[in-house]
């Protein structure tokens, strides 16, 4: 190997390590990171973070461009004085000169380790319905909103079909996946309401336990059970625990309440033999009123 | 509703993801610095208007990353503040 070649195998090695991958590896967490915090911001005028977030993001941008930029002109100076074509780092230095996508669409770690990228989402509903993430991107071919997604849940929920259920949460925007929160918590007093033949109190926790989390445990094996717990507890408005350790419990990932909440409404409904159009029925009497004397609990029976 | 613990478990997951930004974004500086060196040794007395270019295009790259790093302290900080008074 002459001079030369080695002058140009070493600025050819520089070149094509230069932290690309890193850069967007960064980009992506801190979209995941601003996802979450403009979920956050839609009940609040703080700014939590976000502006300087959005900075942040701009600044690594610019730094891949920047990058991008610089192997081009490597490239241009190599080719300039005669090794462009010729100029090959040897192939155990040899790095990528972009970022590698997996077939998800996410970018590895560089550590190799870290969680998987650009798709928390997806990977956490993968992990709670225990399987595999969607091969397709989150948000691909998503439901375009909480309401839409709630009912592709419910009706998944009662074909009793764990990987059209997992399809369906993991193909969701993580946003549209959050808001779930803001619209299961009504229907689920409402509907537990309706299984009970009264208004849900503390002392059913137990009783809705029991005729609930089987089909919950069926469809989600991959959910704590503290979170089954604390999600219950809230439908009974059970404020001194009869929900175990819930409100002890460590915090929960944020797709774990919105998930098991969706799927509780979907269990609900099955068990009172209603479709996913009752949901719209929100308008309706309060099930105290709306319980006769004498009606069979359902809980019981379930 | 959110409640506030599902508030306060989104910024805790949000935090975690920047603190990964950030620990992408330190790495990426280091790589960069050696690369900047090895370039700088490599084509010392070049003239070339594509080396000083490119070695320009670097050092943009490398403020950008600290300044990013400054960003992401202060989106942490904000973020953390708000936490604290749920």
């Amino acid at each position: 190997m002459s001079l030369m070649d080695e002058l140009g195998a070493r600025v050819r090695t520089s070149a094509d390590e230069l932290p690309l991958e890193l850069v967007t590896v960064a980009v992506q967490r801190l979209h995941a990171a601003a996802e979450l915090l403009l979920w956050v911001r839609q009940a609040s005028a703080d700014p939590m973070g976000v502006p300087q977030l959005a900075h942040a993001t701009e600044h690594a941008e610019h730094a891949g461009h920047a990058l991008r930029v610089a192997q081009e002109q490597l490239t241009d100076y190599l080719t300039a004085i005669g090794l462009g074509a010729t100029a090959r780092p040897a192939p155990d230095r040899a790095g990528p000169t972009t970022p590698q996508v997996t077939e998800d669409g996410s970018v590895p770690s560089p550590a190799g380790d870290a969680p998987r990228l650009s798709g928390w989402w997806s990977a956490r509903v993968a992990e709670l319905t225990g399987g595999d993430v969607a091969p397709t991107t989150s948000g691909a071919d998503g439901a375009t909103g909480s309401d839409h997604l709630l009912r592709l849940v419910v009706a998944g929920v009662r074909a009793g079909d764990r990987s059209r259920l997992r399809h369906d949460l993991g193909a969701a925007h993580a946003p549209v996946g959050l808001g779930l929160s803001a619209l299961t918590p009504p229907a689920l007093h409402r509907l537990a309401g309706d299984l009970l033949g009264h208004q849900p109190r503390a002392e059913d926790v137990p009783r809705l336990a029991r005729a609930t989390a089987g089909r919950v445990r069926d469809l989600l094996p991959g959910m704590p059970q503290p979170v089954l717990d604390t999600l219950l507890a809230r439908v009974c408005r059970d404020t001194a625990g009869h929900g175990g350790d819930a409100r002890a419990a460590q915090p929960s990932h944020p797709a774990d309440l919105p998930v098991a909440g969706a799927v509780l409404t979907g269990v609900l409904l099955q068990l009172l033999g209603r479709d996913p159009e009752a949901l719209d029925r929100s308008g309706e009497e309060p099930c105290a009123a709306r319980a006769a004397p004498g009606r069979p609990d359902r809980a019981t029976h379930a | 509703m959110a409640s506030v613990a599902e508030v306060k478990s989104a910024i805790d997951a949000a935090v975690t993801q920047i603190t990964e930004g950030q620990a992408a974004v330190q790495a990426a500086s280091e790589k960069l610095s050696e690369a900047q060196q090895s370039l700088a040794a490599a084509l010392d007395g070049s003239g070339h208007e594509s080396v000083g270019a490119a070695q320009a295009s670097l050092f943009q790259a490398s403020t950008e990353l600290e300044e990013c790093l400054a960003a992401t302290l202060a989106a942490v900080e904000q973020a953390q503040s708000y936490a604290a008074t749920l």
